[in-house]
């Protein structure tokens, strides 16, 4: 090809359309066209714009410094009340694990192997910072620098502040880096709801109402609930769903916000669960990869 | 233009509102630093680069928005549509083009008139083609499971919040022109000369 003529390609209003036509051909490409690639390019293009990602989110904790430094208490008592709220979540896994496996003595011998790696030396934990976000929106997919080289994968849920389930990795890990999908985002959770004070260790956990949440798109969950039990605002969603991993399970989800009778369903009504994770703030989340066996083994970062 | 400056700015926007963005929203209005950085260049920049530079950022804006792709199961993929915003800021550099004749410059509420008439182009055109993946391929929306019309609502208040971080923006933005390189063409209009007494 003439070079010339390459330039003039380049200077020349055709490029403009030729551009245009290409876009609007790869937004309306089927996504397994896409999903092998743009990926891979939009990881390319976030890493060099980390350093700055991290320092706007420096400068953010500055300007508005997390909700926590407000808290008047003294660091003990908040330490306290952390591991108050971790021992509570370990219980109730604890709790939960055994009512499935009550649930499933079929599958004992299958049980019996998954509670004989129950928070073992096979779970690992990765501790990733947010490197890069949808901007345009508060409940936008995550970009976390840790990837499978520590680690991660597909499927693993993240936590944040030991208890809170933030949301599960991607399908496309990547070496070095992964998506994080906001718990708000997932198609549905399965949780118990618990009251704010806790379980009552008497009762058996079927006597606390579960529930399939899904997401509203605005950044909280509903979830129509049949069930006699009494159901209030303030109650806690715990995890109970083994979707998403055994490490996961009993983490708080959210919080009901309100509850409303159905019309139509008598015994049912409609509750509202705000989750506990402020997306839009969140720097750095936890990741629980089960079974993780790589050539970063041990790697804890 | 200078095409490195305008790239960095861009880049730079792009990881700013990521990370420090949060700060810049109040309920549902959200603003954002990269239409500002965008209709700076409109602004100023030769026609064709500007057109360009608009559809480099929409690019950028593409590539650091993946959506969540909707699935039963616990694995759920996240996909890269470079596109939407490609065409969305292309639409909106169009318009902004032709209307900056008829701005005056000068005035920091013409910059972010023209910011918020870019956005919501950008939210018209980002909706629409979203729409119409969804037709084709039976395939869950960014908004999803909330409609387009309430997706176009909260644009509406971003594009709001895009203009009133444009006024600070640009007005910063206007401290580093000579950086950017913008070439200045006066026209010279035949007659006779003025003369000075």
């Amino acid at each position: 090809m003439d070079p010339r003529n390459l330039i003039r390609f380049l200077q020349g209003r055709r490029l403009d359309g030729a551009l245009a036509l290409a876009a609007l051909l790869l937004a309306l490409l089927p996504a397994t066209w896409l999903l092998p690639w743009t990926g891979d390019l939009a990881r390319l293009l976030s890493a060099p714009l980390a350093p700055v990602t991290h320092a706007g989110i420096y400068l953010r904790d500055r300007v508005r410094p997390p909700r926590e430094s407000f808290d008047p208490r003294s660091p003990e008592a908040l330490a306290l009340g952390q591991e108050i709220a971790r021992y509570q979540s370990l219980y109730e896994q604890a709790r939960l694990e055994l009512e499935q496996s009550q649930r499933s003595l079929e599958a004992l011998r299958a049980v019996r192997a998954r509670i004989g790696s129950a928070g073992g030396a096979e779970s690992q934990l990765i501790e990733a910072s947010v490197i890069a976000g949808d901007a345009s929106r508060p409940l936008g997919v995550l970009l976390l620098n840790a990837g499978e080289r520590h680690g991660v994968r597909a499927g693993s849920a993240a936590l944040v502040g030991s208890d809170l389930f933030a949301g599960v990795i991607a399908k496309d890990v990547g070496r070095f880096s992964s998506s994080l999908i906001p718990s708000a985002r997932l198609s549905s959770i399965g949780v118990r709801l618990y009251p704010a004070e806790g379980s009552d260790p008497r009762q058996p956990v079927a006597a606390y109402p579960g529930a399939v949440l899904k997401p509203t798109g605005t950044g909280t969950f509903t979830a129509a609930v049949a069930t006699t039990m009494p159901l209030a605002p303030g109650m806690i969603a715990r995890l109970a769903d083994d979707r998403y991993g055994r490490a996961a399970l009993g983490s708080r989800v959210g919080v009901v916000l309100s509850v409303e009778p159905v019309d139509e369903a008598p015994n049912a009504r409609k509750i509202v669960v705000q989750p506990l994770v402020d997306f839009g703030e969140l720097a750095s989340v936890i990741i629980v990869s089960d079974g993780a066996a790589s050539a970063a083994e041990g790697e804890v970062r | 233009m200078n095409w490195a400056v305008a790239i960095a700015a861009l880049l730079i926007a792009a990881a700013f509102d990521a990370g420090f963005g949060s700060v810049l929203s109040i309920g549902p209005l959200r603003g954002q630093l990269l239409p500002a950085v965008v209709v700076f260049a409109l602004l100023s920049a030769p026609r064709r680069s500007a057109l360009r530079l608009a559809m480099i950022a929409g690019l950028i804006a593409d590539l650091l928005a993946p959506v969540v792709l909707p699935n039963a199961g616990p694995l759920q993929d996240v996909l890269v549509v470079p596109g939407p915003r490609v065409l969305g800021f292309a639409l909106g550099a169009l318009a902004v083009l032709q209307l900056r004749s008829l701005l005056y410059r000068q005035n920091p509420l013409s910059g972010a008139l023209a910011t918020a008439v870019f956005s919501i182009l950008v939210a018209v055109s980002f909706v629409f083609l979203w729409s119409l993946r969804g037709v084709l391929y039976d395939q869950g929306t960014p908004w999803s499971p909330a409609s387009g019309a309430s997706e176009i609502w909260l644009r509406l208040f971003s594009a709001l919040g895009d203009g009133l971080v444009a006024l600070p923006a640009l007005w910063l933005l206007g401290k580093t022109r000579p950086l950017w390189g913008f070439t200045v063409a006066s026209r010279v209009v035949p007659g006779m000369a003025r003369q000075g007494t």
